[in-house]
This record gives C-alpha cells, sequence and structure tokens, in this order.
C-alpha cells in the first residue's frame, strides 16, 4: 500500500512537471482544430453534439435537485452585503467547462445566467458565472467569435460572468493556485489551505520552480460544479508517463468545491458501443452523424471504470488534508445515467443503458 | 411596398448553405441603412396583430418559462380599437370560426378562453355533411364516443374573431407591461441584417426592423429593434417570410367564399333538439364548392359559401330577399334549379323587405322545392334562413399557399404567412393556433436549456412538428375541393359518394377521422 501511494505520488509530480501537455493529446488536438470552421453549424459534423447538449442541461438539473452544492462563504456574503432584500439571487454556483471547444455547452450554460443580478427567480441551472477552457487555440478563437453573435452572451464576457480560456487543465490548476496564494491574506475562504505556499513564486510557476505543486499545494480556487462532457474519452492515456484519464480526473476533482459536482459524459467500451460509434457512426455518409476518427473505442470509459478512477480521485485529492483515505468517500453520490440517440427523434434519457454507449454520469463530493 | 420588397429580398441561397450561409448575410448587412444608435434587444417580436401574433404573446407571457422574455409585437391596425370592440346580442360579425376542442383548451390553458364572451360563442355537436349531387350523407358527431349520462361532446366552437382577438388583447394587458413592448398602429417600414458594433455585439446575422407609424407624415427617424427571435404572424403577403426568402407554392382556386350572418326560422322542437347544435355543409359540385351554415348564438348563423367568383359576385349583387331564397334554395334544390337560379335576371331596383310583391327567386324556390324529393327526416336540412344582417355579405377569394419552410435562421412563420388553406374544413385558424402553441412551447424549451430562440437548431422543433401535420391538412383540404368540383354523376360521384357512405358507416373508420381533425 506504501508503495502504491508513493508511486502515485511520483506520478503525480511526473504529471504535473510535464504540464501543458500532460492530458492533451497531440492527435486529438489536431482532430478537432479540423473541424472547426463546421464547429457551429447546425447541419455540420458536430450536429449530433449540438443535439446532445439540452440533455446536459437536464442532467444538471437533475443533479442540482438531488443535491445543492451549499451556498459559499463569499457568496452568501456578497448576498447580503449587495442588497438589503432579504430574498437573495438563488442563482450562484460557479462553473467551470473543461474541454468547451467550439463552446457548444459554455455557451449554452453562459445563456442561462441571469441577466439581473438581481433576480429571485432560480434558474434551472442556478448559474452565476462560467469559466470554459480548451487546449486548442482555434477552437476558443471559434468559440469567442461566436460568443459575439449574441448580444446576452457578449454582455456576460464583458462582465467577466463568462470567461474562455486558452489553457490546459494544468495551466489552470497552476494559474489558479498562484493567484489563490497571492490571495491568500485578504481571502479568509484559503487561509485553511495556504501555509505551505507562500514560497511559492507567482511567476511561470511551471518553468522555474521545482516541484511544489505536490499534492500538498494549496487548495486553489474552487469551483461548484465542474463538467466534463465527451471530454474523458479523448485523454491521451500513457501510462510510462504517468498520464492517464484517472490523473486527469484526479486534477478535475481537485476544483470541486466540497457539495460541489463534477458532471460528465462519455462513451462505454461495450460491444453495442463499438457498432453503434464506430462502425455505424462513423460510416460513411449518409448513415454515419460522426466525422470519421472522432472517436478511438480503446479509449472509451465505463461506467464502473470511471466510478472507480472517481473514488480513487477524491481520496488521492484529499491527501494532504487533515480528512483522508476512505473517509471521505463517505458523503459522496454517484450517479449514472444512459443516453441514446434515435436518428429523427434526437437524444434520449434511457436509465439502464449506460452499457449501451453513450451515458451522462456525475458525482458529488462529500461536504 | 415595391420598395420594402427590393430591401428585404434577400440573395437566393440553396437552404443547405443558408443554414450556414452566416457570410452572406454580413454581406447583405453593408447594403443596410447605418444605424446611429445600436437597436434596442427584444428575444421575440412577432409581426402581426391577429389570432396567431396575439395568441403567440398570451402564450409566452402565461408560461413561466417565457414570460420574463423581452418581446414585441407590430401592428399596422389599431389595437386599442379591436380591444374596445363591442356588438349587441343580436348583431354577429361575419367573420368567424370554428375552434377545434384542441383549439379551445390551448385557449383555456394559456388563460384566454376566461377572456371570450362566451355568450357570443356557438359550440356545436353535430354535423352534417352531404353531396349534393347524390344525397350521400355523413353525420359527425361524438354519439358514439359519448355515454348516454353524459353531454354530447363539442365537435367545435363558433367564435367571432374580434371576440377571440379582444380576448387574447385582454389575457396579455393582464400580464402586465413588463418586457412587453406593442407597437400598434404601426408599420414595419423595412427589415434588414444588423451590423457589428465596436466593441459589443456582432449583429450581423440578427434581424433589425425600422418602424414607423402607419399613418404619420412626421420625419421622426424610424424605431429600430433587432430580434432575437422574428415571428412572421403577418399574413399571406408575409414582409417577414420575405426578408427571409422564403418561398411559397400555392394556386388561387379561382373560387371565392361569400359569407353572411343570418338569421334562422325558430327551431321545430319535435325535429329539432334544443340541447344539440348542428352545422351543416352541402356539397354543390356544379357551383364550385360547398355551402356552409354554422351556428350562432340566438338563433343566429354564419354563412360561408364557397363557389365561382362570377356566382360570388351574383349572390352579393341580390337584395336580402333574394339572397335569402338562394341560400335556402342552396341546400334544398339540385343542382340544375341552383344552376337556373343563379342565372335569373336580379329585380332593376332593389325590392325593399316590406314590399308585400313576391320577389322571384322566393317564387322559384316556392315552386321548385316541392318538386324536389327532400331528406326524410327534417333535422337533416337546417331550418330556414329568415332574415340576413345588414353589411354582413362579403366575399373573399380562396386560395391554397404553403411556405417551403417555416424556420430560418432567427425567423419562425406562423398561422397564414406559412400556410393557407381552402376554408371548407375551417381549419385555417386552427392551423395558426397550433402552429402558435407549437412555437411557445418550443420557445420555452430552448429558454430552459440554454438555447438560443433563434437558433436553427432551436426553430428546427417547431417545424418539424407543424409542417408535416399543415401539408396534410392543407392537402386533404385541397383533395376535398377538388373531389367535390366535379359535377354531375359519373364515376367520380360515386365513388365519392360511396367513400362517404363507408366512412359513414364504419364507426371505427370515422372515430379515427374526427380524432384526426382534432
Amino acid at each position: 500500500m506504501a508503495t502504491r501511494r508513493a508511486l502515485r505520488t511520483l506520478n503525480h509530480l511526473t504529471t504535473r512537471r510535464a504540464h501543458s501537455t500532460t492530458s492533451v493529446s497531440a492527435n486529438e488536438l489536431s482532430h478537432f482544430s479540423a473541424l472547426a470552421s463546421s464547429w457551429w453549424d447546425p447541419q455540420g459534423p458536430s450536429r449530433v453534439l449540438h443535439l446532445m447538449n439540452p440533455l446536459r442541461h437536464d442532467f444538471i438539473a437533475s443533479c442540482l435537485s438531488e443535491a445543492l452544492p451549499p451556498p459559499s462563504a463569499s457568496a452568501s456574503s456578497s448576498a447580503s452585503t449587495s442588497s438589503t432584500i432579504p430574498a437573495p439571487n438563488p442563482n450562484t454556483l460557479r462553473y467551470l467547462d473543461i474541454g468547451c471547444g467550439g463552446g457548444i455547452f459554455a455557451e449554452s450554460l453562459a445563456r442561462s445566467i441571469s441577466a439581473s443580478p438581481t433576480t429571485t427567480t432560480a434558474t434551472p441551472t442556478r448559474a452565476a458565472s462560467i469559466t470554459a477552457i480548451d487546449p486548442s487555440t482555434t477552437l476558443i478563437k471559434i468559440a469567442r467569435d461566436h460568443a459575439r453573435l449574441d448580444p446576452m452572451v457578449d454582455a456576460h464576457l464583458r462582465a467577466g460572468r463568462f470567461e474562455y480560456k486558452n489553457c490546459t487543465l494544468e495551466d489552470l490548476i497552476a494559474s489558479l493556485s498562484s493567484s489563490s496564494s497571492q490571495q491568500a491574506s485578504p481571502s479568509p475562504s484559503s487561509s485553511s489551505s495556504s501555509s505551505s505556499s507562500s514560497s511559492l513564486p507567482s511567476s511561470s510557476p511551471s518553468i522555474s520552480t521545482p516541484i511544489v505543486t505536490a499534492p500538498a499545494a494549496p487548495a486553489p480556487q474552487k469551483y461548484d460544479i465542474v463538467t466534463l462532457f465527451e471530454v474523458i474519452e479523448h485523454i491521451e492515456s500513457t501510462p510510462s508517463a504517468g498520464i492517464s484519464p484517472q490523473s486527469f480526473l484526479t486534477d478535475c476533482l481537485r476544483l470541486v468545491r466540497p457539495g460541489g459536482w463534477l458532471i460528465g459524459s462519455t462513451i462505454a467500451r461495450t460491444f453495442p458501443s463499438w457498432l453503434v460509434n464506430q462502425v455505424i457512426a462513423e460510416a460513411p455518409w449518409p448513415i454515419g452523424v460522426v466525422p470519421r476518427g472522432t472517436h478511438e473505442w480503446q479509449k472509451f470509459v465505463n461506467p464502473d471504470e470511471l466510478e472507480g478512477w472517481v473514488q480513487e480521485g477524491l481520496m488521492r485529492g484529499a491527501d494532504g488534508v487533515a480528512k483522508a483515505g476512505a473517509a471521505v468517500l463517505d458523503g459522496m453520490r454517484w450517479k449514472c445515467v444512459g443516453v441514446v440517440y434515435v436518428p429523427g427523434l434526437g437524444w434520449k434519457l434511457v436509465p439502464g443503458s449506460e452499457s449501451w454507449g453513450n451515458y451522462f454520469w456525475a458525482v458529488r463530493k462529500g461536504i | 411596398m415595391r420598395s420594402l420588397v427590393r430591401s428585404a429580398a434577400r440573395p437566393y441561397v440553396c437552404p443547405s448553405c443558408q443554414l450556414g450561409g452566416l457570410p452572406a448575410r454580413r454581406r447583405f448587412a453593408s447594403h443596410s441603412t447605418p444605424t446611429s444608435a445600436s437597436p434596442e434587444i427584444y428575444d421575440v417580436v412577432c409581426v402581426g396583430g391577429g389570432p396567431a401574433g396575439l395568441g403567440l404573446l398570451a402564450a409566452l407571457r402565461a408560461s413561466s418559462a417565457t414570460s420574463k422574455l423581452k418581446v414585441a409585437l407590430v401592428e399596422t391596425q389599431d389595437l386599442q380599437k379591436a380591444r374596445s370592440w363591442s356588438l349587441d346580442a343580436r348583431h354577429y360579425s361575419n367573420r368567424v370560426s370554428s375552434l377545434t376542442p384542441s383549439s379551445v383548451s390551448f385557449l383555456q390553458r394559456i388563460g384566454v378562453w376566461d377572456h371570450v364572451d362566451t355568450a357570443r360563442a356557438q359550440p356545436y355537436q353535430e354535423m352534417q355533411v352531404w353531396d349534393g349531387e347524390t344525397g350521400s350523407r355523413i353525420t359527425f358527431d361524438w354519439s358514439m364516443e359519448s355515454s348516454p349520462f353524459e353531454d354530447m361532446r363539442t365537435v367545435a366552437t363558433m367564435t367571432e374573431n374580434s371576440n377571440l382577438v379582444r380576448a387574447l388583447l385582454s389575457r396579455i394587458a393582464e400580464s402586465g407591461d413588463e418586457n412587453l413592448s406593442i407597437f400598434s398602429n404601426t408599420t414595419v417600414s423595412s427589415i434588414s441584417n444588423g451590423s457589428e458594433i465596436p466593441d459589443g455585439p456582432d449583429l450581423s446575422a440578427w434581424p433589425i426592423l425600422s418602424l414607423a407609424p402607419t399613418n404619420s407624415s412626421t420625419s421622426q427617424p424610424p424605431k429600430q429593434i433587432a430580434a432575437r427571435l422574428l415571428v412572421g404572424a403577418d399574413g399571406i403577403n408575409s414582409p417577414v417570410r420575405r426578408f427571409a426568402d422564403i418561398s411559397t407554392s400555392g394556386w388561387d382556386y379561382d373560387r371565392h367564399g361569400v359569407v353572411a350572418t343570418l338569421s334562422l326560422s325558430d327551431l321545430d322542437p319535435v325535429h329539432y333538439s334544443a340541447s344539440i347544435k348542428t352545422a351543416y355543409q352541402r356539397f354543390l359540385p356544379a357551383l364550385g364548392g360547398p355551402i356552409a351554415l354554422l351556428p350562432l348564438p340566438n338563433n343566429n348563423a354564419s354563412l360561408v359559401w364557397s363557389t365561382t367568383p362570377a356566382n360570388a359576385a351574383y349572390l352579393k349583387a341580390l337584395p336580402p330577399r333574394a339572397f335569402i331564397a338562394m341560400v335556402n334554395a342552396a341546400f334544398r334544390l339540385s343542382m340544375t334549379d341552383l344552376n337556373y337560379m343563379l342565372r335569373m335576371e336580379r329585380p332593376a331596383s332593389p325590392t325593399t323587405a316590406s314590399s308585400p310583391a313576391l320577389d322571384p327567386h322566393e317564387d322559384e324556390l316556392t315552386w321548385r322545392v316541392q318538386h324536389t324529393p327532400q331528406p326524410r327526416k327534417p333535422s337533416q336540412l337546417p331550418p330556414l334562413v329568415t332574415g340576413v344582417q345588414e353589411g354582413t355579405v362579403a366575399s373573399f377569394p380562396l386560395r391554397f399557399r404553403h411556405a417551403s419552410t417555416y424556420v430560418s435562421p432567427r425567423i419562425a412563420l406562423v398561422g397564414d404567412a406559412a400556410h393557407v388553406i381552402h376554408p371548407l374544413a375551417g381549419q385555417g385558424l386552427n392551423l395558426g393556433l397550433g402552429d402558435v402553441a407549437a412555437l411557445a412551447e418550443t420557445v420555452a424549451y430552448a429558454a430552459t436549456h440554454g438555447m438560443d430562440l433563434g437558433d436553427i437548431l432551436t426553430l428546427e422543433r417547431y417545424a418539424g412538428e407543424r409542417f408535416a401535420t399543415n401539408a396534410k391538412i392543407g392537402g386533404a383540404c385541397d383533395v376535398l375541393h377538388k373531389l367535390y368540383n366535379v359535377p354531375g354523376n359519373g364515376p367520380v360521384a360515386w365513388a365519392r359518394s360511396f367513400g362517404l357512405d363507408v366512412i359513414d358507416s364504419v364507426p371505427f373508420v370515422k372515430g379515427l377521422l374526427m380524432r384526426g381533425a382534432q
């Protein structure tokens, strides 16, 4: 057990050092960048993805109805100072969308942010802000350009409630860690974990510093909801370098506040999914609905594998924090529901169909 | 109008290119008039304040998912007048629609029906339809599906359009004026694509409407509004449809619908049930279309007679007594008799109703009906028409139109802008309300799922739901019109009568048809 844990730490360290290229595969990057020009074409190669998007909102709403992330200290304090009206704005959740691509989900989520900050009616997503990241410069540009076409989304972008960042998850964690260490003294919420971070230089942490962002690194600013739609199956797995979907998930979970959700969707690695996603969906026109080479079946993830990784990730993420090991799993919730594409009817949530192919999953971090 | 056409017409782009065709629109934007100030942005702008446009607005205001959307409606007519419309209980407008139960339940759902003056609306429970050439007959009622202990179910409810419009306006007013702009007495002087606002959003794919007061020569600059979703509820010559460059196909029937508000003789309680109201429709193949008498309250009825333009002109020019005689004749006499009567010389000077001399048309009817076999049950014929309300005899051309698509980026068409059908089944307004219900639902789904209301991915749901349905009903009416325009007793007449008899005698088929019509 001890050796395993040491190995795990080691993996993690190498992951951190490899930095901006860790979880992102060069092949995947070029594949999706090539699709960029047609990303927002409703009849284009990403049509199936566009059609799935409303279901992501449904699934998020179902997670929130099960357990709402508790109000954060900052949200409640700002609500109490900003207005004297007793009913606060119920839409306080901070979202992070990892691997946002051309912004299909991120933009739709931004649209769900209420335009009036004084509203007292809860929106289905309860979103207050969203940060969306993607490693592809081309796609981020597409996303930003498209966001300008909608005055409401554009206003959110200008107001900072909505933000696109062209970076990898690892970059984001690094920048958040450094910024949170900078803000360590004024921000009371980060004081619990910032003790060891004072030595961290604020500039270019990735290149010049030795390995300091170890598991005991300062907890970065966290999000109520982190989303990972159709991403995990595109993560490069290089065991020799210690890079795996597992380490990627661990990083994602680090960014989730206690009581918050990590929500994603992916494809199961089963015979029906191979048939549907590789043989049929990527078949030549008119049968296929997905561009050839979008998926690699070997990278698909089964629900039970994912659940295992998530549990492992939660434990790893808890390393160095007071509550550790299996104890962190106490308050966790796991949720999984299959989704099926019926030509002519579109996507339908079908509980129990997880192993046929596409499915939504969510994990709630214990408080 | 011509200049509007030119300024609004976009270069033709094939549908698939159009969907991804933002560059084409951007290029077009350079032609648009430069706007000094950025336009006011609305979520939904509806052009046209008829039943469809107002229905959409009322539906959006009624749903919690869409009540907060910023909406606008533009109408050339004075909506204040429509709001304060009123007639006494003895007079009825000649513009009447037969609302199906599903239309009524939609209006109830969105809280409009409470504002309808139901004393002026007449539900009917039975429909008598027969072929004037062969006598083949079909009776539509729900008696087969209702138990004897419940009231007979309604086939449809006759409602004056003005009554409905007034109710829609009251319902909209009741929803408050937050996020709502009604531009009454206002014309859309142009629609063009917007432009990129420096340090702001890029509106180059957004429709921008220039609004001007309808009757005004003041040179104040037109108001500019931008629409996330522009809804064309602006009728058969829809400017919105032209802006979107959506083509329509169709034809003119070369028929006119003659309408009038009539009063009927007191019902004979022996043959007519007091609780069951009946609509009557007789197909007159040799005269160009059916005549229908639809019940209104207080023993009044609304007439719709589809016939050739020549016959329509003849009928409209008849003095009241002759007109009444022609309507009564049309439900009772043979095609030959009717053709003769429609060619009789009209009296040189209109005889007054009080004149004791017998009207020549009345005279003809009286002796011809004695020599014409009549149905065994008197209730198979409508009661005699005894009066025509002054100023209600009018006619309108019958046309068939169907837009090639109902949606385009940031554009949706509803009602007559999308489809105009033959009125023989009384489905026109019902299709419009069906469109509106579906579009309001689509908008609500989009609003709760972070979708852009004007995005084609949002709108294709609406189009998918309505296009085939409307085409089917419009097509069925067209087929019926053609089938019942073949005169004589040839094979077509035999076949259609055989079909009618089969449908009438096989309850299963009839039930299926009636549910389909709902």
